[in-house]
């Protein structure tokens, strides 16, 4: 972040043709290739680059939009801004992509004010590049003074200048500081990290023990925390491996067994549950809302007792060692996530823990519920939940894990066959969020905010993307689409930490937006909210986001298959074609609107 | 019958050279007296059995979709693998592998453990092409050495059921610098 203020824009003179760059801006949602063109996703709903701006927003949020630098001649520049407000600039990379020879932004490389480069970028190695395009992020504090404020963005290349203005209207409103959507970034484990940040890995001695090891981790969830996300890295394998980092380590056996050191764990949980990790970011110090326990099948207890008397007191006596150090520790604002990921199919435990699909399975839940409610005392302050994946048997699991599961992250195509069970898991106090993957970068830019919108649609509290950290072997010069990714490694350009990218900051401000039309439920009913957010997105009614209820789910789940399941899921393309680049942004427009109307 | 397992398990090759390997051995061999085939026959359920070979171009989880096992079954013979595992003095698991009914080129992993080790299997796969080692333990009921990965060490031996045939083989497996991070997915 960088405090703009004016005349700090120091054009440095650099010795290029005259004439060789120019500026030129577009709202967040539209991306561009580097030759200038707007990207093929986002064509349909394309607006010309300009030459001026107008953003508004509310406080206590980002307002963004996309710079472009363009010039048919290589060229040596400085891009700089001046203005009262904050500005982030961030340099879009563009992702070579194989499948389509095309080119797309995503990755964003911090940019510090004033920022010298040259066209065509060096390090991109796109033959013929043309344009250079930025993503514009202008903080608005909620002291911010509502009215209209400028900033300018300058270019200065070989001693010609130019700049764009951006007026940026600020509204009194605030924007909430929770979401009404959680949005999850689940990751699984930290393997990975040695082979994304190998360079750090290399010269860390003891590198999966050291102090930038858990920095990295915490940078993780500071890149998705100041995002209006959360992240999840699940801490044990199929077969109930459990990394030293998450979970203490253990000693003794049976009647013995006990926590011999916390070391590990609370150098990597502490900062996250205590909420240091996040202090100096524009959300502040807050502790993680949801924490994966390390339970499995095999830890703390040992599968070797499961079904006799030291399975319990192995499981019990450490659970209350965990429960009495969270206590001690006041870290007691964290939902703690009991979470079984295991299937069977992966040879390691009897019975499905994620996606059950057999009913014989469903004891073990109950009896996985009866050692914790042994283990943590009712009365604590530390707060459990029960989490389950379910997809083909989740109707029925609704009704007969009642009072067993009391966290459900439901498969969100199949949800929408039962979705009238929303406000029933609602009364009794379940937390309802369904799961997904992410849109690959060459999907129109708004396709990002379905993944919100329709949780909200339906009346349940989050949205799960099952992998957000794994961008592929070569995701700078031959990306296979970002389907399994929002940041990437920093290494590249030196910096030991995760980057965000433009899909990320698209949902980031679509939270943003999504928290201030939520919010204005008490004053407007939420039906006529849905309904008005789904026609500005695509045309819809709110009844389109739920699907019928197929002959399918009247049937055995175990005469199922995915073709079967697919065949009563047909895709819809008002969901997919139907979802051009403005689609949020015309959600956008219906928020503001109501704002304005509202000003006091 | 159960003289005749024993027979083969005297006729095993010795230990191989290293001190790990003989170790490993040991407990292979152990493993071999102490795994009750005829349980393990039971381990996958009969619908799952019927559906291990499924394919379907529309659905390529269908088999995995329907994999099952009993847990009785499961449970006992895991239980018998730990206890086996515990004998190690290196990081160690024992895995079991049983034959495909139906597809006598193809062997799937039965049951894995903690430390998820192993040197034959891709992870993810419900079943996979039988390697020549494991062929031959079947086969032979002769404990076969396996060096395939660097640093690590399997030792295959025979599981006997009541009849005296082969049922299956278990993998004594052991890698002396695993990577704790390893797996963890």
């Amino acid at each position: 972040m960088t405090k703009i203020t004016i005349a700090t824009a120091l054009l440095i003179a650099l010795p290029v043709q005259a004439l060789a760059a120019d500026l030129s801006v577009l709202p967040a949602h539209i991306r561009t290739d580097p030759f200038g063109q707007i990207v093929a996703a986002d064509r349909a709903a394309a607006v010309p680059p300009a030459k001026q701006i107008t953003l508004v927003s509310a406080r206590g949020a980002y307002a963004s939009c996309r710079i472009v630098v363009s010039g048919a001649q290589p060229a040596a520049y400085s891009v700089s801004a001046s203005g009262e407000l904050a500005a982030e600039l961030y340099r879009e990379w563009f992702h070579f992509l194989p499948k389509s020879k095309l080119y797309y932004p995503d990755a964003l490389i911090p940019a510090a004010l004033p920022h010298k480069a040259q066209l065509p970028d060096a390090a991109n190695h796109i033959q013929g590049q043309t344009a250079q395009s930025y993503w514009l992020d202008i903080w608005i504090p909620e002291s911010a003074t509502p009215g209209v404020q400028a900033l300018t963005v300058s270019l200065d290349s070989g001693g010609v200048k130019s700049s764009v203005p951006i007026r940026v209207e600020v509204l009194d409103a605030v924007v909430p500081a929770e979401d009404p959507i959680v949005i999850d970034h689940n990751s699984y484990g930290t393997s990975w990290f040695a082979g994304q940040y190998p360079e750090l890995a290399k010269r860390t001695p003891n590198f999966y023990l050291s102090d930038p090891f858990f920095g990295l981790i915490h940078a993780y969830h500071r890149v998705f925390m100041e995002h209006r996300g959360i992240y999840h890295q699940l801490g044990y394998g199929h077969g109930g491996k459990t990394a030293a980092e998450f979970a203490p380590r253990l000693e003794g056996s049976g009647k013995t067994k006990r926590v011999a050191d916390w070391t590990l764990y609370d150098k990597h949980y502490g900062p996250l549950l205590d909420g240091s990790a996040f202090a100096g970011t524009r959300r502040g110090a807050r502790p993680i809302p949801y924490v994966y326990l390390p339970v499995n099948p095999e830890w703390p207890a040992s599968f070797l007792w499961w079904g006799e008397p030291g399975y319990e007191r192995e499981f019990v006596n450490v659970m209350r060692e965990m429960e009495a150090h969270f206590r001690e520790k006041g870290w007691t604002k964290t939902k703690y996530e009991l979470f079984f990921n295991h299937k069977k199919r992966y040879k390691a435990f009897h019975w499905d823990g994620d996606e059950t699909r057999f009913l014989n399975d469903l004891p073990v839940f109950v009896e996985y519920h009866r050692l914790m409610k042994t283990a943590i005392p009712p009365a604590s302050p530390v707060k459990w939940l029960f989490r389950t994946d379910a997809s083909w048997q989740m109707e029925r699991q609704f009704k007969e894990q009642a009072g067993i599961i009391d966290f459900w992250v439901v498969g969100g195509g199949m949800f929408n066959w039962y979705a009238e069970n929303a406000p029933l898991l609602k009364v009794r106090g379940d937390t309802v969020w369904t799961y997904g993957g992410t849109p690959d970068v060459d999907k129109p830019a708004s396709h990002i905010t379905l993944d919100m919108l329709r949780p909200w649609m339906l009346g349940v509290d989050g949205f799960v993307r099952w992998q957000t950290v794994i961008p592929g072997p070569d995701p700078w010069f031959k990306f296979s689409g970002g389907g399994e990714t929002l940041v990437y490694p920093g290494g590249r350009f030196g910096i030991d930490a995760p980057l965000a990218s433009v899909r990320l900051k698209l949902q980031r401000n679509a939270l943003q937006d999504l928290a201030l039309l939520d919010s204005l439920k008490s004053a407007i009913p939420p039906a006529s909210l849905r309904a008005e957010a789904a026609k500005r997105y695509n045309g819809t009614t709110p009844a389109d986001w739920r699907s019928a209820r197929p002959k399918l789910a009247d049937s055995d789940p175990l005469t199922w298959d995915n073709v079967t399941i697919g065949d009563a899921l047909p895709p819809d393309p008002r969901f997919e074609s139907g979802v051009d680049a403005a689609a949020w942004d015309r959600v956008r427009g219906y928020v503001i609107s109501l704002v304005k109307e509202r000003r006091p | 019958m159960i003289t005749a397992a024993l027979v083969v398990l005297l006729a095993a090759p010795p230990a191989a050279q290293d001190p790990l390997a003989a170790e490993l051995d040991q407990i292979a061999r152990t493993a071999s007296s102490m795994v009750d085939g005829d349980v393990v026959r039971r381990i996958q359920t009969p619908r799952s059995v019927a559906t291990i070979l499924d394919k379907n171009p529309r659905d390529q989880w269908a088999a995995a979709d329907n994999y099952d096992v009993d847990h009785a079954a499961f449970i006992a013979t895991k239980k018998t693998l730990i206890r086996l595992s515990r004998l190690c003095t290196a990081t160690c698991d024992v895995n079991l592998w049983l034959p495909v009914p139906g597809a006598p080129d193809r062997i799937h992993i039965a049951i894995r453990n903690v430390n998820e080790m192993s040197q034959f299997w891709r992870w993810g796969d419900l079943h996979q092409p039988m390697p020549a080692e494991m062929k031959a333990v079947l086969e032979t009921g002769r404990r076969q050495t396996v060096k395939r990965r660097p640093g690590m060490v399997s030792v295959l031996a025979p599981v006997y059921d009541s009849l005296g045939d082969i049922a299956g083989l278990v993998e004594v497996v052991a890698a002396p610098k695993a990577n704790p991070q390893e797996n963890v997915k």
